[in-house]
């Protein structure tokens, strides 16, 4: 029996693991003894009221056995605290594997503790570079990659950042693991999901904007000059918005008419959000990505991205937070200069059957890392 | 004016903070503060360094004292982060390849203040040794490297680090070694341990891979006692090291070893007379085979790798497999065949930690 510990913090990193725990329950079957079993860590980097029982069973996420309650902070103390939390952890449950995602406090917690423990940690979208070092998240991956003993990579991109680094044992390319669980949950929404109508605005007449990265929530020029632009566009704006940044938006005397600011949704109401929207406008690196899926042209409120390649075949445009080139861009879209052509990069983010590879890859060769590139 | 806060935590880091404090309070446009993380907080291995090489008292000591990596780690960043937002430095200066290190640099990282790192690049490839992790770590995030040895400058290529963010500048440790040598050379410690000059062997061990097993220790205690037969060994132990062989049942073999004599570690200028003046040194520490290659001393490493190779191709170090008949073996060739050569790698010169400064004048 091979024994993982998953360390996760953040909803994002909820909604892949149960791509991967839905995989690991198929490949349990029939396996008697030779299984996998799971046991997932939630740090409670964010705590947030729609991880209800309702969102886990919706979703069927395995709940955490664990939630270190670590909770909102600055970076050097939730790190901290995650480390001991997640020690003493590892230390009770002796796994084979810690997995880990993405590129939050949480997923650099759980490597470098593992890491000292001597525990092999795989890393599930490992070698994404913005290389715009200012981020937080850019320290996390580059970080946890060092210490990754199995990486897999959602792209081919992703594996030559690796190369670039001098990484290459261990890598893997075995496509986007969000894909898995588009594809998955989109179904579930599409029944469920009363969002659109609940909101009285219809399918595509309205474009979604989130905003929620450090670079753009605590600079206040950008802000502004992201909600003016906005405010200056045709269509309604439907923004979840987190309490804090509602906070400052009304303190700079609130937002135009057609911009709607709302609750933070849950995730099967954001896919259906997104799915129904004309527009997606956002700084967030997967939103980028269902946009994609889900045939949603995008505008990306940053320099820079780690997703290339959605830029490079014209599904999304790289335009920062200045007012007229959010506008110019919206311009594009709107006169069909631009948009989603899934034919233009044919797997590019694999098949939707990552989950799948990822726990085979486990099953062989945890630790012993091998390169190679499993085509999509 | 830049503000830097340079960092020093456990023992190995204070023979290279000692140079560079000196160093930046010479500089005109630089305000330099240090910071000492308390992570080793034996006075032995402590306060006994800093007055021994004359280090101005840390402005602030975090005290954090002995534990587990995790918990370790966190602690220092939980009591250094407030320092930083106080401070508001430039620069964050780590050395080495301790906890305290990367710690330091993590926070610095993420709160957007600019990393250096002091003895970059060098790497065992060993990913179960802890240092190596912490150094790999901080090298990936460190703005200004700062390289001791050729070797750290291919190894920082092959990681993809900007040619721009290195330096080779030298040796820090070697500034303190070659300033201290004449004070060194009126210590009494040979008289006190009743030594002869070239008559006697210096151990140090304290890498877990030797000293936690028993049968590592017991095979390398065997190999000190058929050495003491031939000259006596001096081996001031680390307290892990003690607390090991008590646990062990191995206090009985010391006991039965008159000739090996173990006192508590020892000030630096102490060690640095004692090394100056064996034999041969027979060690796992990082810094002591850099220590030895520019002594002249023949050094015999007890480790299966070293991130150091500079000290085996110009140097006197050699490794040696941790177990008796290796020991044994290796020991009888450098009997055999007389005091070493040895040339003096490139940059260690005494003048390490001015270069540094000199590189981050310029980055101002």
């Amino acid at each position: 029996m091979r024994r993982i510990v998953t360390v996760v913090g953040a909803r994002p990193q909820f909604v892949k693991a149960a791509a991967l725990s839905r995989a690991f329950a198929a490949w349990n079957v029939g396996c008697g003894l030779a299984g996998f079993r799971e046991r997932i860590v939630h740090t409670g980097q964010h705590y947030d009221e729609n991880m209800s029982k309702v969102f886990f069973d919706e979703l069927e996420i395995p709940r955490p056995v664990v939630n270190l309650e670590i909770g909102s902070g600055r970076h050097g103390e939730q790190t901290a605290a995650m480390l001991v939390g997640i020690e003493e952890v590892l230390l009770a449950e002796e796994p084979d594997c810690v997995l880990v995602y993405g590129d939050t406090n949480s997923t650099l917690a759980g490597a470098l503790v593992a890491a000292k423990l001597g525990i092999p940690v795989a890393h599930v979208e490992a070698g994404l570079r913005s290389y715009n070092r200012r981020m937080p998240e850019e320290i996390n991956r580059v970080l946890t990659d060092r210490v990754s003993s199995l990486l897999f990579c959602p792209t081919s991109g992703a594996v030559q950042c690796l190369e670039k680094e001098g990484i290459r044992r261990g890598v893997h390319r075995v496509g986007d693991v969000m894909y898995d669980s588009v594809l998955h949950n989109a179904r579930l929404s599409a029944g469920s999901s009363r969002v659109v109508a609940t909101l009285g605005l219809g399918s595509k007449a309205f474009c979604l904007g989130t905003v929620h990265r450090q670079e753009n929530t605590d600079d206040i020029d950008r802000l502004r000059s992201i909600f003016s632009a906005f405010g200056r566009m045709d269509l309604p704006v439907v923004i979840p918005v987190h309490p804090r940044t509602r906070k400052v938006l009304l303190g700079e005397g609130g937002v135009s008419d057609n911009v709607h600011l709302i609750e933070p949704v849950g995730y099967l109401d954001m896919l259906m959000l997104v799915k129904h929207s004309r527009l997606v406008l956002t700084d967030s690196g997967g939103l980028q990505k269902e946009a994609y899926w889900l045939g949603v042209p995008c505008i990306t409120l940053r320099e820079e991205t780690e997703w290339v390649e959605l830029v490079d075949c014209g599904a999304n445009q790289l335009v920062g937070a200045s007012t007229e080139a959010i506008l110019a861009a919206v311009g594009r879209v709107e006169r069909g200069e631009v948009g989603v052509d899934h034919r233009r990069a044919p797997g590019l983010y694999g098949d939707g059957r990552s989950a799948e590879r990822i726990v085979k890859i486990l099953a062989g060769e945890e630790g012993r890392g091998v390169c190679s590139d499993a085509d999509c | 004016m830049q503000r830097i806060i340079c960092i020093c935590g456990a023992r190995p880091n204070f023979m290279k903070i000692a140079p560079l404090m000196a160093a930046f309070s010479k500089a005109d446009g630089i305000e330099a503060m240090l910071v000492h993380t308390g992570q080793h907080y034996d006075t032995k291995m402590s306060e006994l360094f800093f007055e021994d090489l004359g280090i101005p008292k840390p402005n602030i000591n975090l005290e954090v004292g002995s534990a587990s990596h995790a918990v370790q780690t966190a602690e220092i960043m939980r009591h250094f982060e407030p320092v930083v937002l106080d401070f508001k430095p430039h620069w964050v200066v780590v050395v080495g390849d301790v906890n305290s290190t990367i710690a330091c640099a993590l926070v610095a990282s993420k709160l957007g203040v600019k990393v250096a790192h002091v003895e970059a690049g060098l790497r065992s490839f060993d990913r179960d040794m802890p240092e190596e992790i912490n150094r790999v770590l901080t090298d990936s995030i460190s703005d200004l490297l700062l390289v001791s040895e050729p070797s750290g400058l291919k190894h920082l290529k092959a990681e993809g680090v900007a040619d721009e963010k290195v330096h080779f500048v030298g040796n820090v440790m070697i500034d303190t070694l070659m300033k201290n040598r004449e004070r060194a050379a009126q210590s009494k410690i040979l008289d006190e341990l009743g030594l002869s000059p070239k008559e006697f062997a210096t151990v140090t061990l304290h890498r877990p891979s030797n000293v936690d097993s028993v049968e590592s220790l017991s095979s390398i205690l065997d190999a000190f006692e058929k050495i003491t037969a031939d000259m006596r060994v001096v081996f001031p132990m680390h307290p892990r090291t003690r607390k090991n062989i008590e646990a062990l049942g191995l206090a009985g073999r010391l006991d039965s070893m008159p000739r090996l004599l173990t006192p508590q570690p020892l000030g630096y200028l102490d060690f640095l007379k004692l090394m100056s003046e064996s034999a041969l040194v027979l060690t796992d520490s990082g810094g002591i085979q850099e220590e030895t290659t520019i002594l002249g001393v023949p050094c015999l490493t007890l480790r299966e790798n070293t991130e150091r190779p500079v000290t085996i191709t110009e140097g006197t170090n050699q490794l040696v497999q941790p177990n008796a008949d290796s020991i044994l073996s290796a020991y009888a060739k450098v009997r055999s065949e007389g005091p070493c050569e040895g040339h003096r790698p490139e940059l260690w010169d005494g003048h390490a930690a001015e270069r540094i400064v000199e590189v981050f004048l310029a980055q101002a």
